[in-house]
């Protein structure tokens, strides 16, 4: 375990330090401090605007830094060769790899983090003037749950991008970095429609049976990323359930051990 | 094929305890794949390989190695005594054991006085040092290096090779692996020289370097015409370099009486030593030659 955190800590100091990561998260938090910009629309789409523009930005953001940093850890180590010197101690190479990528999500974390901060801000600062508003002068807007649905759906956004890590770590394993980066973005938009993989897999649409075959396994193989997203129960100021948030967890924690343990198989048996 | 790496071929070197053995070879012999395969970072494609008596890539055995890569490079936002700790923590190190140890290393590798620098920050010649002091942190039994003196200036390339016999001396085990025959022959115990993943010639420096028919060589100054007549008759061969004649005799005993000759005479003896042949000699002899 101490290797492992070892490697953790010496990869989030070096990730954090890299300049076009610095570069997303400035221009993240611009965009999001932005969003302050949406006063000349009325006041219930005004706060949409907000939250939408936010947690968006938010997940954006994220998903770029995520598939930045995940692709590079391992390649960066290979290339630099010095992943010889760690791999020359007593350090297996599962350690390596759980310790680069922990270390890369420390980094998401703690970006995504600095986003939520920044985020928060914003929404306290203006969700007061929303709560203010007379139903003659706009649209009266519930807002009973909104605060903590908003560090829920932030708590969302960093266990997407936890699993989303993970995949560009181990899709950096197995192909070039470059390679690994294209893999993880199709991943990651064909995940955010995983519904729509199912259409397109079940005959009652028209489907054949190669294509039943075809997309129903995908459905079944990829991460379903849409379950992150809560937004649109933001939006209704409906409570969002803290079963919810364990249910999503638990699939995240068992995709992202599942592939791990692929990324092992191939790193395992990778010459160096 | 040339230049092109190689698989290895029935590797079977024999490492003494407490020597420096070299493993020379041209560039693409195999030596870094045989660095690699120690290390556990390829693999065989087929047999198996021990070293202190475990499988290779087995951590029963990286407790007891250090190595220092070729060409370094580190973590380049940590300094001297970061990295240090980070490598040593590896090794579950911790404490003022740890901090006396980094110490210890940082000034045997005369690094301390730049301690604090990040090694991003560093020159060829200081990383060479660090990878040093890195694969010394476990005080290992056997370290292995691949090129360690390559691209230092020589002042440099002298304090690494002392701080290499000082390990020897002090009962490590050094393997290194180098094309930079001229250091080598300065540095190893023993040789192995790989030529197309084939060890072709295996031993002591000693050994290698006597060479199977061994001469002596006398060099004269100040020689007249009967002397050099004389010479010439007493000696194998004569070449003259400047004033110099260098002459080459079969024995001991031939050089001697030729130089007492040629002393009687009126000439000045420079020198009268045994012939030794260069590492690069036996090596050139071992790969068959200088390709055309």
């Amino acid at each position: 375990m101490k290797a492992i955190w070892r490697i953790a800590k010496a990869t989030f100091h070096e990730a954090l330090r890299h300049r076009f990561l610095n570069g997303i998260l400035i221009f993240a938090i611009l965009i999001i401090g932005s969003s302050w910009a949406f006063t000349y629309l009325q006041p219930g789409a005004e706060l949409k605007m907000l939250v939408d523009v936010g947690l968006g930005a938010i997940r954006f953001f994220g998903m770029l830094i995520a598939i930045f940093v995940g692709v590079r850890l391992i390649p960066d180590e290979i290339e630099k060769q010095t992943i010889h010197t760690v791999l020359a101690k007593p350090v297996t190479r599962g350690q390596f790899l759980l310790g680069k990528f922990f270390g890369g999500v420390a980094t998401v974390f703690t970006n995504v983090a600095l986003m939520g901060i920044a985020f928060g801000g914003v929404y306290m600062i203006k969700a007061p003037e929303f709560r203010e508003i007379l139903p003659e002068k706009g649209t009266m807007i519930s807002m009973e749950f909104m605060g903590p649905n908003i560090a829920k759906a932030i708590g969302l956004t960093f266990m997407e991008l936890f699993v989303l890590t993970g995949i560009a770590v181990v899709a950096s394993v197995i192909f070039s970095w470059v390679l690994a980066s294209i893999f993880s973005f199709f991943i990651y938009f064909v995940g955010q429609t995983a519904d729509f993989l199912r259409e397109l897999a079940s005959p009652e649409h028209g489907a054949d049976t190669a294509s039943t075959i075809i997309f129903g396994v995908l459905y079944r193989i990829l991460p379903h990323f849409e379950i992150f997203d809560i937004r649109e129960s933001i939006m209704k100021d409906n409570f969002v359930p803290w079963s919810l948030l364990g249910n999503v967890t638990a699939q995240a924690m068992i995709y992202i051990v599942v592939v791990l343990m692929l990324g092992y198989l191939f790193f395992n048996e990778r010459e160096m | 094929m040339e230049g092109n790496p190689v698989g290895l071929i029935d590797l079977s070197l024999d490492v003494e305890e407490g020597q420096i053995f070299g493993l020379v070879g041209p560039n693409g012999s195999g030596k870094t794949t045989t660095l690699k395969l120690l290390l556990g970072l390829v693999f065989p494609t087929s047999g198996s390989g021990e070293i202190f008596g475990y499988p290779l890539g087995s951590l029963s055995y990286k407790e007891r190695i250090g190595f220092v890569p070729e060409g370094p490079y580190f973590y380049d936002h940590l300094n001297a005594v970061e990295l240090l700790r980070f490598y040593g923590s590896l090794f579950g190190m911790g404490g003022t054991e740890m901090e006396d140890r980094i110490e210890y290393l940082l000034k045997v590798v005369g690094m301390w006085d730049r301690r604090e620098r990040k090694t991003g920050n560093y020159s060829r010649g200081m990383l060479q040092r660090i990878a040093l002091a890195q694969a010394l942190i476990n005080d290992p039994d056997l370290i292995l290096m691949d090129e360690p003196t390559a691209g230092l200036d020589p002042i440099g390339a002298i304090q690494i090779r002392e701080v290499i016999r000082r390990l020897r001396d002090e009962g490590n085990t050094i393997f290194i692996c180098s094309h930079l025959l001229k250091e080598m022959e300065l540095l190893c115990d023993s040789v192995a020289i790989l030529n197309r993943g084939v060890v072709c010639r295996q031993g002591s420096m000693e050994e290698l370097l006597a060479g199977e028919d061994s001469r002596y060589l006398a060099s004269f100054r100040r020689l007249d015409e009967d002397s050099r007549q004389q010479l010439q008759s007493l000696a194998e061969q004569i070449e003259v370099k400047g004033e110099q004649y260098l002459a080459t005799f079969a024995d001991q005993q031939s050089a001697a009486a030729a130089g007492i000759a040629m002393i009687e005479q009126g000439a000045e003896l420079v020198e009268i030593a045994a012939q030794r042949l260069t590492l690069e000699d036996v090596f050139i002899e071992a790969v068959g030659g200088i390709p055309e």
